[in-house]
């Protein structure tokens, strides 16, 4: 049976190294295959429960919808700042509050500085973004419109590409940072500075504090969680529907393609997943190889 | 073996006497000194080669017989083999010439009296050369060469590379060439000896041509010793007024050790101090740094005395102040267009308005405040040259250094606006560097000196965010104004490199040592050469040595004066680095003008 076609000695063969047999190096018997395992620890996952996790992806995606749309309404004066305002403080003061209502469940006073530093960080959010509104109105004038544009585009989607989907909680550097980069690129673009306030404000609500909110529902009330997701696509297809349908549409084929069809397209690929571990040694790197790359 | 017999051309043709001169150790070679005459009493040429010995630290001694007999003398063999019992040597060398004959003969005796070499065993140093048969079978014979030298020239010739002062004893000794030429330099007082004296000896060596035409040079010598006193006291006067303590005191100090003109006085002062010491140079190189230094000063205060005189001839000074206002007034009206051109869209880039009109203000109003100001010296201008043209008499440098200062001052606004420009754009560099770290979620571990991940807090993050894109949006009108600016101190900075170059140059290039070289070759030599003089059978080989000059780049490296310009300086790539990093670039640190 060896690759090397020896013949069959009365020894049997075993499988060491530090005795002297009659047996080519490279020789394996019959036994080699017995031991031979598929697809390790496969979890087999149900269509239904792909679905309700791919939801939070396309939540994401319909929040930039509802972000891109408020800030066409605000370009064509459609809604006024101080209604944003004043919406966004509501928004802000009602997702507080559920916060705090689902955060007491389990751990209601393990960080005593709750109130007063979210009190201190909102007044430097708003403090700063007002300061600055009137720099950030004049930032882009001489950039053409075309550039700022695309800069916002590849901003938000840097930042839907790295967005931490499985834990929101602390946002991820790189996402936040891109998402408000964009926003800034965006609200520099409005013809006033309380524009340029009321937009920063919401994009702060949106892509800093709302995914906080999110994963403590996700993890406390997990069947609202999938009624708000679908909410809040509804709201950001619906949105961007009234200011236009085309891109509404695709939206709704990008959501329906991220919740529906990838899940069934994943549950309908692991058929063929042939994944085999066998008595071979195989070359695992479970260490830490960065200190070599030096 | 070869035996090697430096003779000097002088004694070519000496009368018959005694050979004094030094073995080398350890090499098989011998100098020839002089040669004293017949007749003698031994135990005064016994004497007076002690007396040399002690006066030069050569250990002279008798190393045979010369013998050139003339018509009507002969019959000395059996005289001058007895010599060497009188003055007993392990090797006895018995020279002879026969009149006619161009090649020398030389028998060798050891101390027993024993010949051990024939006179047509010469011969066989040139067969040997021509056969190229091997020393096998000739290896108890010893050959002779003969090295004729010119005494004068060996004398007075440095060999190249010159030894340190305190020679290790652990390291080899000095080579057999080194040697030699050591021992016939320091053996000067052996030539002391007149021929025309009325001494008990009588011998042949190079001797001066007179020593009536030094008495120019004695009287100099004489007259440089009050002279130097008075220098001496001058300058400790001056040191006295630098130490005053008013000068210490912190603006005065830093504004002294940044003028150019302060510089050159300070090194003037020392060089004067070296110059006026009255020691004298001990050793090679401290007489040739004297030297260079001396004749540096005089060519550079001649060189100011010339210029000088061109200044205060035709009033060329009111010409000057007259063109050198309105000069500045035009650069400065130059700047203001500039500035104008950049307020707008300078070459078509968009800049931020808002940022770009603030910052063309602020530097108008600069330009404002800098032309009134030259309208208020412009009265002072011509009086300010007048007497600072009266510095070019302490030296050309001086008059160089004064017109780096005032273009330095003249230059004031543009350096100001370089600074401003550079410390604005070194700001955003460096907050962008930081805040894009902290836009991909990174940080500078200071401790470990490298680029950690951290999680920031959320309003670190939005402020962060919202700074970064200020920043980054601002930066091309900044980087457009450094970029202008840094342009313009640069033409400054090449010129007033150019001033410190040349200023260097007359401070540090080796003037006498060039002449030296120039005028006598011999005195600096790197080497010596070999030429054959005779190949007459049955003589010895007859070598001329002729002196290698040293080249004219070593002698400018080897004896350039250490100035300030010697220090180590910044490389192109770290100039470059420094630019774009928008660190301050300074003329007086020698670092963006030494091109090599």
């Amino acid at each position: 049976m060896g690759p090397d076609g020896a013949p069959g000695p009365t020894v049997p063969w075993r499988k060491v190294l530090w005795e002297r047999q009659p047996f080519p190096d490279n020789y394996v018997d019959q036994r080699f295959l017995e031991e031979l395992r598929r697809n390790e620890g496969i979890r087999q996952y149900c269509y239904w429960a792909v679905v309700k996790e791919a939801g939070i992806v396309g939540q994401q995606l319909s929040c930039v919808a509802i972000f891109i749309t408020l800030w066409l309404y605000m370009e064509q004066g459609l809604l006024p700042p101080e209604t944003l305002l004043w919406i966004s403080l509501a928004s802000a003061l009602l997702g507080y509050g559920l916060h705090q209502a689902l955060t007491s469940h389990d751990e209601s006073c393990s960080e005593p500085h709750t109130h007063l530093a979210d009190l201190q960080s909102a007044t430097i959010f708003l403090s700063f973004t007002f300061g600055f509104s009137p720099v950030f109105k004049t930032l882009t004038e001489s950039v053409s419109t075309d550039t700022v544009y695309a800069m916002s585009a590849v901003m938000l989607l840097a930042h839907l590409v790295s967005f931490p989907y499985a834990q929101p909680s602390p946002p991820g550097s790189l996402s936040l940072n891109a998402a408000l980069f964009a926003s800034v690129c965006l609200a520099s673009r409005l013809p006033g500075t309380l524009h340029t306030f009321a937009m920063l404000s919401c994009a702060l609500l949106v892509f800093a504090l709302w995914p906080c909110l999110l994963q403590r529902l996700r993890e406390n009330a997990s069947r609202q969680f999938t009624g708000v997701c679908v909410g809040v696509c509804i709201a950001g297809v619906g949105g961007l529907g009234s200011q236009s349908p085309g891109g509404a549409v695709l939206l709704a084929l990008a959501l329906g393609c991220v919740t529906l069809l990838c899940p069934l397209l994943l549950v309908m690929l692991q058929r063929h997943k042939d994944n085999i571990h066998g008595p071979w040694d195989e070359a695992e790197i479970d260490e830490d190889i960065s200190r070599f790359l030096h | 073996m070869v035996l090697k017999v430096f003779f000097p051309q002088c004694c070519n043709r000496a009368d018959s006497g005694l050979l004094v001169g030094r073995w080398i150790t350890g090499h098989d070679s011998a100098v020839v000194l002089a040669v004293i005459h017949y007749p003698f009493i031994p135990g005064q040429v016994k004497r007076y080669i002690q007396q040399m010995q002690a006066q030069s630290g050569v250990e002279l001694s008798v190393l045979g017989s010369w013998s050139l007999p003339k018509e009507g003398q002969e019959g000395m063999e059996s005289f001058l083999r007895d010599l060497s019992t009188i003055f007993p040597q392990e090797r006895w060398l018995q020279i002879s010439r026969e009149i006619g004959k161009t090649g020398f003969i030389c028998e060798i005796m050891s101390q027993n009296g024993k010949k051990v070499q024939q006179e047509a065993k010469n011969k066989s140093v040139e067969e040997e050369k021509d056969t190229g048969l091997g020393d096998g079978e000739k290896e108890d014979e010893e050959k002779v060469i003969f090295v004729h030298y010119e005494q004068r020239k060996v004398m007075l010739s440095q060999l190249h590379p010159t030894e340190t002062g305190d020679h290790d004893p652990k390291s080899e000794p000095p080579s057999e060439l080194r040697q030699m030429f050591q021992t016939v330099a320091q053996s000067k007082p052996l030539f002391f000896l007149d021929k025309y004296d009325d001494g008990p000896l009588k011998s042949t060596h190079w001797q001066s041509e007179g020593r009536e035409a030094s008495i120019i040079v004695e009287l100099l010598k004489q007259a440089t010793v009050p002279l130097c006193l008075l220098v001496t006291w001058l300058l400790s006067i001056w040191t006295w007024i630098c130490n005053i303590k008013i000068f210490s005191f912190w603006p005065l100090h830093f504004l002294s050790s940044k003028l150019s003109t302060c510089v050159q006085l300070s090194y003037r002062t020392e060089h004067m101090r070296i110059l006026s010491s009255p020691k004298p140079a001990v050793g090679h190189t401290q007489f040739m740094r004297k030297a260079n230094i001396l004749v540096s000063f005089l060519v550079d205060v001649a060189l100011g005395i010339l210029l000088m005189s061109w200044l205060y001839r035709d009033n060329h000074v009111s010409v000057l102040a007259n063109t050198l206002v309105p000069v500045a007034d035009h650069v400065a009206k130059e700047l203001e267009e500039l500035l104008q051109w950049l307020m707008g869209a300078p070459a078509g880039l968009k800049m931020n308005r808002a940022l770009d009109q603030v910052l063309g203000r602020f530097f108008l109003y600069h330009i404002h405040l800098w032309i009134s100001y030259i309208h208020l010296m412009s009265p002072f201008i011509e009086g300010i040259l007048w007497y600072g043209g009266l510095s070019a008499c302490l030296g050309l440098t001086f008059a160089l250094s004064l017109l780096s200062d005032m273009v330095a001052l003249l230059t004031f606004h543009i350096y100001c606006f370089y600074v401003y420009g550079a410390r604005l754009y070194c700001l955003k560099i460096y907050g962008l560097s930081s805040l894009w770290r902290l836009f991909r979620g990174k940080k500078w571990n200071v401790l470990r000196q490298r680029v950690d991940s951290c999680s920031y807090d959320l309003d670190q993050l939005f402020i962060g965010t919202l700074l970064f894109t200020i920043l980054l949006f601002l930066l091309p009108t900044t980087a457009l104004y450094y970029l202008v600016f840094t342009l313009l101190r640069l033409v400054v900075v090449l010129f007033q490199g150019i001033l410190h170059l040349s200023v260097d140059f007359i401070n540090s290039f080796p003037l006498f040592a060039l002449g030296l070289r120039i005028c006598r070759p011999y005195r600096l030599a790197e080497g010596v050469k070999f030429s054959v003089l005779c190949e007459e059978p049955g003589t010895a080989l007859h070598l001329l040595m002729e002196i290698n000059p040293l080249k004219g780049s070593t002698v400018v490296q080897t004896y350039r004066t250490p100035t300030y310009s010697c220090y180590p300086r910044d490389s192109w790539a770290a100039l470059i680095k420094k630019l774009f990093v928008g660190e301050l670039i300074y003329p007086w640190r020698h670092k963006t003008t030494k091109t090599d």
